[in-house]
């Protein structure tokens, strides 16, 4: 339990179906969850490289007399001990607290600034985008309506961040006992590149063990093949691939992923750390 | 090379190998951008507020001109809380904060919210200097540059020390200054790693102030002949001023504290509190106009020797500028502490001028402009608590060291007296009252760049509380700790620890083997750690309580043990690499 998830709380229906999936989320990996419920209508989290300013949408800080009362009850619902509530210790100016950032996880909406009318598929906001390009912990991107994952997607596409993600995806199908699915979009490139990838980085045996399969489409675009995935499934992703543009934008998978999957989403960012 | 490789070196700009031929030549070239950047902020700082002024002049006269300071801090602060969603505050704090506490990291935005708020408060008349809004600017360009090029937390401390000197070098047209005050207040060490690349960005600020504005002294003063006398006299300048600073500094933080005082129990919109402050600024200006704005003008006229008003009028507006600068910035305006402290400094050696001639008319003391000049001095050393910062500032802004001596012994005593009051600098009281003041290499920050987290050993051989003592035995032989955390086995919650050294009569006791369980024998009264504890409150716990290790229990499950031992190691390791460069 000492894995530690951060969920920034919004006492609102919309709110609460996000807490559900982070509830589920620690319920499932035995991982706490720290709530923090906002006084302020922003925050500074200070990365290692960026210091990104969150100015959240007012809906935040809507019923601060029932807040932690309904975080609380949540958590309570999905069996867990009763929630961390994180207050912040450090402040960069009187109204803007600095959050901590050593967390493993952390849940977020799409969209965290802007109007939660703004929040559906293809759209993730500057910030949210900005804390999974400097956090050491892949974020966890909840969907709607809460739905409980029972399996595990991971898309690979051999860089760098897709191997990180394939290993998370690989730790959390340990953690889980929940079957992992591989899915892979040839491209310019042929199956024996993506086996190679895999073969260097010592992950065969990993593969081997815990992958149920390994979907490799080389025909067929890839949107299209999207529709395979499994409705119930957390779908893990690296959040860029290469190059300068892409460095930009999550890179052109993710962008399809999310615009096109209404799952719950995992990504790894480019400065991830294995916690687990 | 691929075409992905190519296209990278443009991700990782600090990996260039113009940049990795040495670290120190890579802090000189980006110090010499920053500088530059920070130089063109401040020159767009100066003729922002040359602008405004003259804008402002035409409606002077009117008798609705009182609102103009109430108007214009109100609007600096919806545009700094509406518009970037920025705190507000005086700059200076806040770089300083970000240098101690998180090496240096700062926002985009600040690099012109500042400049803009803050000529919008002082521009339309509130009394508050240009200079920590540009050190601020300037600041945020060095660690925005710094983030680009993916520096160390160190190295980006340097750099953002490289944006703040250049932005003051080139506000005063005063390179030293801008090397000595960021020396002295954001960075807090001398080293020649640092000196160097701020002494570069310090003379590209000052220099691309001169290419742009011109090469003049803000203040020129007449040649001074001091004598004995009046560096005696100067000793009593040194209290007076070091009074003054000791009142702007109280006032303040009174003011301040009235203001949200009056905030909290009165509801109104976050633009009213600076609103308010502005108009009563602006009253004070309608009689008093020379504590208007940052008060350069009238401060080039005491130095010149040619203010003729007499003692009581010049007390007066020494009390009126206090007054003036704390209704300003005490009430949520935009701008900085330097400026006032030149001008009330200037007031305050006219006032003790004019109070020596009173007593001794015949004496033949130096002209009052250079008491005009020794009170600057006296009241930013005392202010910022940062003397040679008030020493260089004079003798760079006037041009000469004719007064070197008496500035030395004014800035020296001033700042000591200061220091006697206000054990804390108007820019570092509130970091130190939180406990956020952490130079690089103390206790304090060792500490608090450490985590429970680092530090937990999980190597513990967890044991259950119906466990036979027998059973517990044989786990005993195996381990090579002396505790071992108990925990409930039905629920998995922590319940207590086992010191073999407690129970040592039992565990050689083969016939309790059987017959006693570990909950019998337990301490379940134990103090304990939380993963987000800070290290300082965490050894003060074991020190009380003449403890080596501690369990680490979160939402009560056990975790792991922090241990005095462990804390030692890395606190070796991270004090090593804090004195790396």
């Amino acid at each position: 339990m000492d894995l530690q998830l951060l969920h920034i709380f919004r006492n609102t229906p919309l709110g609460r179906e996000l807490m559900l999936q982070s509830a589920y989320f620690c319920r499932i990996l035995k991982i706490l969850p720290v709530i923090y419920v906002p006084q302020y209508m922003k925050f500074l989290m200070y990365f290692e490289n960026d210091v990104v300013q969150v100015d959240l949408d007012g809906s935040y800080l809507r019923s601060p007399s029932t807040a932690r009362d309904h975080a609380a009850e949540i958590i309570r619902q999905q069996g867990l001990a009763e929630p961390k509530f994180l207050e912040p210790k450090n402040f960069t100016a009187s109204t803007l607290p600095d959050l901590p950032i050593n967390f493993d996880f952390m849940c977020c909406p799409r969209t965290i600034s802007d109007l939660s009318s703004k929040i559906g598929l293809g759209y993730i906001g500057p910030r949210v985008r900005r804390i999974i390009h400097s956090a050491r912990f892949p974020v966890l991107i909840g969907c709607s309506v809460y739905k409980p994952w029972q399996s595990i997607t991971v898309f690979f596409g051999g860089s760098a961040n897709a191997v990180k993600a394939l290993r998370l995806g690989f730790r959390l199908a340990r953690l889980t006992g929940f079957p992992l699915d591989v899915f892979t979009q040839e491209g310019r490139r042929d199956r024996k590149y993506y086996e190679d990838v895999i073969e260097k980085e010592n992950l065969g045996p990993e593969m081997d063990r815990y992958a149920r399969q390994w979907r490799v489409y080389d025909s067929g675009e890839f949107i299209d093949n999207l529709y395979d995935v499994p409705h119930d499934a957390l779908v893990i992703a690296g959040a860029y691939g290469h190059g300068v543009i892409k460095e930009v934008l999550f890179g052109s998978t993710l962008e399809k992923i999310q615009t096109q999957l209404p799952n719950t989403l995992l990504i790894v960012g480019p400065n991830y750390r294995a916690a687990m | 090379m691929t075409r992905f490789s190519k296209l990278n070196i443009w991700r990782y700009p600090s990996r260039w190998i113009l940049f990795r031929l040495d670290d120190r030549l890579l802090l000189i070239i980006i110090g010499a951008i920053v500088g530059i950047c920070s130089g063109l902020a401040a020159v767009a700082m100066c003729q922002g507020l040359l602008a405004m002024f003259a804008w402002m002049h035409h409606y002077r006269g009117i008798w609705w001109a009182f609102l103009l300071p109430g108007c214009g801090a109100a609007v600096a602060a919806v545009f700094l809380e509406k518009i970037l969603k920025e705190g507000a505050g005086h700059g200076v704090p806040e770089v300083v904060y970000s240098v101690v506490r998180y090496g240096g990291l700062m926002r985009l935005r600040s690099s012109f919210s500042r400049l803009i708020s803050g000529c919008l408060t002082i521009g339309s008349g509130g009394s508050a200097g240009p200079e920590a809004p540009v050190v601020m600017s300037g600041a945020s360009i060095g660690s925005n540059i710094a983030q680009f090029f993916s520096l160390n937390d160190r190295q980006r401390v340097a750099i953002v020390g490289c944006g703040s000197a250049g932005a003051l070098a080139a506000i005063f047209n005063a390179p030293i200054t801008g090397l000595v005050f960021t020396i002295e207040v954001i960075v807090g060490e001398w080293s020649a790693v640092n000196v160097v690349p701020i002494a570069i960005a310090s003379v590209a600020g000052a220099e691309v102030c001169r290419l742009l504005i011109g090469n003049q002294f803000l203040f020129s003063s007449l040649a001074f002949n001091v004598d004995l006398l009046d560096i005696l006299a100067c000793l009593g300048l040194a209290v007076f001023t070091a009074a003054a600073s000791v009142l702007l500094t109280r006032g303040l933080r009174h003011s301040n504290r009235i203001s949200f005082k009056l905030y909290n129990k009165m509801p109104m919109p976050f633009w009213v509190r600076p609103f308010i402050g502005g108009c009563l600024v602006g009253l004070i200006g309608l009689a008093l106009p020379e504590i208007l704005g940052e008060g350069y003008h009238v401060i080039r006229v005491m130095v010149k020797g040619a203010f003729t008003q007499g003692l009581l009028f010049v007390t007066v507006l020494m009390l009126a500028k206090i007054l003036a600068t704390a209704l300003t910035l005490g009430w949520g305006g935009s701008g900085g502490i330097f400026a006032p402290c030149l001008a009330i400094g200037s007031f305050s050696g006219l006032v003790f001028h004019r109070f020596i001639d009173l007593l001794g008319p015949g004496v033949g003391w130096v002209d009052e402009g250079c008491f005009a000049l020794l009170g600057m001095a006296g009241l930013t050393s005392g202010m910022l608590q940062a003397p040679l910062t008030g020493i260089f500032l004079i003798v760079e802004v006037t041009g000469g060291y004719g007064v070197i001596l008496p500035l030395i012994l004014v800035s020296a005593i001033s700042a000591t007296v200061t220091h006697a009051f206000e054990p804390a600098s108007f820019y570092l009281k509130e970091l130190v009252e939180k406990g956020h003041y952490l130079r690089p290499r103390t206790d304090e920050r060792v500490l608090a760049d450490l985590t429970v987290r680092e530090l937990v050993e999980k190597d513990c051989i967890v044991v259950y509380k119906n466990m036979k003592l027998g059973d517990f035995a044989n786990i005993v032989k195996k381990s090579h700790r002396n505790f071992f955390p108990v925990e409930d086995e039905n629920t998995g919650n922590f319940v207590g620890m086992i010191h073999l050294d407690d129970i040592r009569e039992y565990l050689f006791n083969p016939i309790l083997y059987e017959t006693v369980f570990l909950e019998q024998i337990l301490d379940t009264n134990v103090a304990t750690v939380d993963l987000d504890d800070d290290l300082t409150d965490v050894l003060e716990r074991m020190d009380e309580k003449n403890l080596f290790t501690m369990p680490v229990v979160v939402n009560n499950r056990f975790v792991g043990t922090i241990s005095k031992a462990t804390l030692l190691d890395k606190y070796r390791s991270e004090l090593m690499v804090q004195s790396y460069y």
